[in-house]
């Protein structure tokens, strides 16, 4: 098969021991990575009717770790590994998400003859996978189960690697290969092993699904590590092709960065950080992105800022490295982000001061100072030094905390809202915009004035985090911004030649005539869920390096996909499976629960205080037949204009007005009548 | 050479693999422990220095800078679809060696293990069929010719360095080596000396780089050289914006 994919998936069922294989042609209408595990989700976990999809610690909860086709090519940036599943981190209900995590993981699986793994069951007792090349194995983790991530990875790569030196030998295989790779290995540290809904996974020193929880998915199957090493062959369409393409990218089709300096990527790994990455390994936790180098950020202290100094012992060195090790997601045990606003009434600690990134960190301080929590208060700190709040010994203390379950670390380990809820908070200070969480219970990210990202957050299950729009409708480089935005609408395939979709006016008739209510918007955010449902989640690239809607998308994406895998597909065309993904993982949703009703952004979103900042120089917005960018630092939303954004989204989408389900008619129009089927039995089908 | 200048010119670290590279038939022995752990004693007993004939020096040599290289193999998938049209890292006759899991700091991580077209070249030397020879016709480049490799392995076993450049394709059962795209029927570009060799331009670190004259031969410093060049930058955005800054990273 001379297309990329290497023809197979792994299912590995944790609580039988069996190991089989699933064919991956069945699923390639789905492209692959997310779209795959999509498919899968449904296929092993929905479609059988045998569980409700509530818990995600049940041993039916079937987790699927997927590739895509152009990994392992030579493309780059496509490595990216999806996890998606029952996530155990959103809230109020434990909603269908995914994540995906970069790093060499991903290649490698590829490289040993896989297009995924599958993990099912419960093992009774701890146990790492053991994946080289076609030979898998369920292994003892005895000795692993209490270990960090740093320690895990290591000895799992001296067990694998046997006696052959780092850099000097090559490993022979029992198929009379040989390599000079290291195994790749994805874990959970203590904090996974705890369940602890903070919980990532990790591989390398810092490179981790940090959105979703599924830390904590792996911990409740007993579930340690999975490693993977290979000496295999990815066959291409057309590798020469491939070769044009990159050469292409590199020269005459633009910077090989992406919209944003850090943007870089290589083929036999994805981390767009990677320019930065190896010298950032001059310290601890060299591969962790800025959310995790800012986790220690005092602002009463060292001021806010990123670790950037590469001197490897500072303390917000030690602290990134402490969060790896233990496994805890930079994102889901969030303090304070980077960047900061004010916000109307805010207690004086938090003039100015308010983070745009919130967390449970913050929280906690917020509750710490108005008198709630602390030693001997209503809610007892302990094991927490409150008073060491800014310190390295504070956030050691909290992870602690969490991977032990004492204290206030049982409450913490549940999540920030989770959290609230136990202490009797939850609706006054949602009310207040104290917990600052956009919706699902999912750490604050951009939202607001970039509506299209507070629309990703209400639509999907929590933070998008995905970057394309939000340069590109920026104060544009050496040309006008009309301009600028009638060569973006050129791009956004089917939905062209609408400028009006990046109009980001919010106050007043226009709002709901052509801004962030109208059915223009709705194109926009429709356009951004198929765009990257497809080219980030399934095709896999790191969504920091495509698009680069102001220079090389979508032109560069297509000749990379055409080379590697043959296919004649156009642009639309792609986004039209986009589309078919975004419409299966909603009918995913629709069985779990989700409704109209229960679909909605958080109260704090609809008062003064709600937006954050912008970059890029603002957003669109056009008034009195003129485009301009403008901040918006005072936008907040209408509760009666998102109901109708919402009405407008779902005739776009094909889902009923009523309930937000997708409907008989366009479900059959991506060929999936089964799932029709199945949701019409559960009278879950939208009419 | 002004990259051999420049990187005396700056602090190295000098590697355990730094005695391996510059040490010849002696440390060959030891490199057959992967491979063919049988016959290393023997293999090092034929070769002498005395027998050694003189080779007319490559016109190319590919030269790195393992402090810019990304460990991201960009090279090493260019060069195994360039030669032989498939993926596969274990092909490809430039090894990057990253010990990610094993946490080793910057700038140790990386080791770069690309072909050095030795001065003094063992594994033609010692090559039973000729297959291994240098290619006159194309700058005397060290190759080695598929139709008479018969697979005996004594050019990987010869290669004097950690890890041998020579590499093992299982599946053709033959030695290939790197011969600077001379040889590459997926490469759009001219390969050899004076041409552009599929992993250096495709290199996105810009850490590989083709020069003409041969590098100190003694150790890794005379081939991990300073390849450093500034990064050019993007054009601002249009001025008048409340804010006026430009992104720093994101998050």
């Amino acid at each position: 098969m001379a297309n990329g994919y290497t023809g197979k998936i792994a299912r590995i069922n944790l609580t039988t021991k069996e190991i089989s294989t699933l064919d991956t042609a069945k699923y390639e209408e789905f492209g692959g990575g997310y779209g795959m595990g999509a498919a899968i989700f449904w296929e092993l976990a929905v479609a059988p009717g045998e569980w409700d999809l509530k818990d995600p610690f049940d041993p039916r909860h079937v987790l699927p770790l997927m590739v895509g086709p152009l990994a392992a090519t030579g493309v780059p940036g496509a490595g990216r590994t999806s996890v998606c599943g029952i996530s155990p981190e959103t809230f109020p209900t434990c909603e269908f998400w995914r994540g995906n995590f970069g790093g060499r993981f991903g290649t490698m699986m590829k490289l040993a003859g896989w297009d995924g793994v599958v993990v099912e069951g419960k093992a009774d007792k701890p146990v790492w996978i053991n994946i080289v090349n076609d030979q898998i194995k369920i292994e003892d983790a005895k000795d692993l189960w209490g270990r960090d991530t740093w320690e895990t990875q290591d000895k799992i790569a001296t067990m694998v690697g046997g006696r052959t030196r780092f850099g000097e030998e090559w490993q022979k295989f029992e198929n009379n290969t040989y390599a000079t790779g290291r195994p790749q290995i994805v874990c959970i540290g203590p904090v996974g092993e705890a369940k602890s809904r903070l919980a990532s996974l990790i591989t390398g020193s810092g490179v981790s699904a940090r959105i979703g929880g599924f830390g904590a998915v792996f911990g409740a199957k007993n579930l340690k590590a999975i490693s993977v090493i290979g000496s295999g062959t990815v066959q291409m369409a057309d590798p020469k092709a491939i070769l044009d393409a990159r050469l292409w990218q590199m020269t005459g089709g633009g910077l090989v960065t992406g919209g944003f300096a850090p943007a870089s990527a290589g083929s036999g790994s994805c981390n767009p950080c990677l320019r930065a990455d190896r010298r950032r390994n001059v310290y601890r936790a060299g591969e962790t992105m800025c959310v995790d180098q800012f986790w220690l950020n005092n602002p009463e202290k060292q001021g806010l800022g990123m670790s950037s100094t590469g001197q490897g012992d500072s303390e917000r060195d030690l602290a990134s490295e402490a969060l790896m090790k233990y496994g805890a997601s930079g994102w889901s045990a969030h303090f304070l982000g980077l960047f900061v606003s004010d916000i109307p009434g805010a207690p004086a600690f938090f003039h100015k001061k308010v983070p745009v990134e919130t967390g449970i960190g913050w929280y906690i301080r917020y509750l710490h100072e108005i008198g709630e929590l602390g030693p001997g208060k209503r809610i007892e700190s302990s094991p927490l030094p409150m008073d060491e709040w800014g310190e390295l010994s504070f956030r050691l203390a909290f992870l602690d905390a969490i991977s032990k379950r004492v204290g206030i670390g049982d409450a913490l380990a549940e999540g920030c809202c989770r959290a609230a809820q136990k202490w009797g908070r939850l609706e006054k200070d949602m009310e207040s915009g104290a917990l600052r969480f956009p919706a699902w219970g999912a750490t604050g990210h951009w939202t607001l004035p970039s509506v299209e990202w507070a629309y990703n957050y209400m639509l999907g299950a929590g933070d998008p985090s995905w970057h394309g729009l939000v340069t590109a409708v920026g104060a544009p480089r050496g040309k006008t911004l009309e301009q600028s935005l009638t060569e973006l609408s050129k791009k956004t395939i089917p939905y062209t030649d609408d400028l009006m979709m990046f109009n980001y006016v919010w106050k007043g008739d226009e709002a709901y005539k052509t801004g962030i209510y109208s059915p223009h918007k709705a194109k926009e955010v429709a356009w951004s869920r198929h765009y990257a449902s497809f080219w980030n989640e399934s095709m896999a690239f790191c969504e920091m390096f495509l698009p680069n809607l102001e220079t090389i998308s979508p032109e560069i994406e297509m000749k990379y996909y055409a080379a590697v895998t043959g296919k004649k597909d156009s642009f639309a065309d792609t986004i039209r499976i986009g589309q078919k993904i975004w419409t299966l993982e909603r009918a995913i949703r629709t069985m779990h629960g989700r409704s109209r009703q229960t679909e909605d952004l958080a109260p704090f979103m609809y008062k003064p205080g709600a937006s954050g900042m912008t970059f890029w120089g603002g957003v669109p917005m056009y008034e009195n037949g003129n485009w301009r960018s403008d901040e918006a630092p005072d936008m907040y939303l209408d509760r009666k204009g998102v109901d109708q954004f919402k009405t407008h989204y779902y005739a776009l989408e094909g889902w009923d007005k009523e309930h937000g389900w997708p409907t008989r008619k366009t479900l059959e129009g991506y060929g999936l009548k089964h799932v029709a089927d199945t949701m019409a039995k559960k009278n879950r089908l939208g009419v | 050479m002004a990259e051999s200048k420049k990187a005396g010119e700056r602090k190295k670290t000098f590697l355990r693999r730094d005695f391996l590279a510059g040490s010849g038939v002696a440390i060959a022995a030891g490199a057959l422990s992967i491979c063919a752990p049988e016959s290393a004693a023997a293999l090092a007993q034929e070769t002498t220095p005395a027998a050694k004939p003189s080779y007319a020096p490559s016109t190319g040599y590919i030269v790195y800078d393992s402090r810019l290289c990304w460990g991201c193999q960009s090279c090493m998938f260019a060069c195994s679809s360039s030669h032989q049209g498939e993926a596969n890292p274990a092909l490809s006759r430039i090894q990057i060696i990253r010990d990610a899991p094993s946490f080793t700091k910057y700038p140790l991580d990386v080791v770069m293990a690309p072909c050095r077209q030795c001065v003094t070249p063992l594994c033609v030397q010692n090559c039973p069929t000729g297959a291994a020879h240098v290619d006159a016709e194309h700058g005397n480049v060290r190759v080695i010719d598929q139709a008479k490799c018969i697979g005996c392995k004594k050019c990987i076993q010869m290669c004097p360095q950690r890890p041998h450049r020579t590499v093992w394709n299982p599946y053709k059962k033959k030695s290939s080596k790197c011969d600077l795209c001379i040889d590459a029927p997926f490469w759009s570009k001219k390969g050899g000396p004076g041409g552009e060799p599929a992993c250096v331009a495709g290199c996105p670190a810009h850490a590989l780089k083709l020069v003409a004259e041969p590098p100190p031969q003694e150790d890794v410093a005379g081939y991990d050289v300073n390849l450093d060049q500034p990064r050019p930058k993007m054009p601002p955005r249009v001025p008048g914006t409340p804010m006026g800054k430009q992104p720093a990273s994101k998050s």
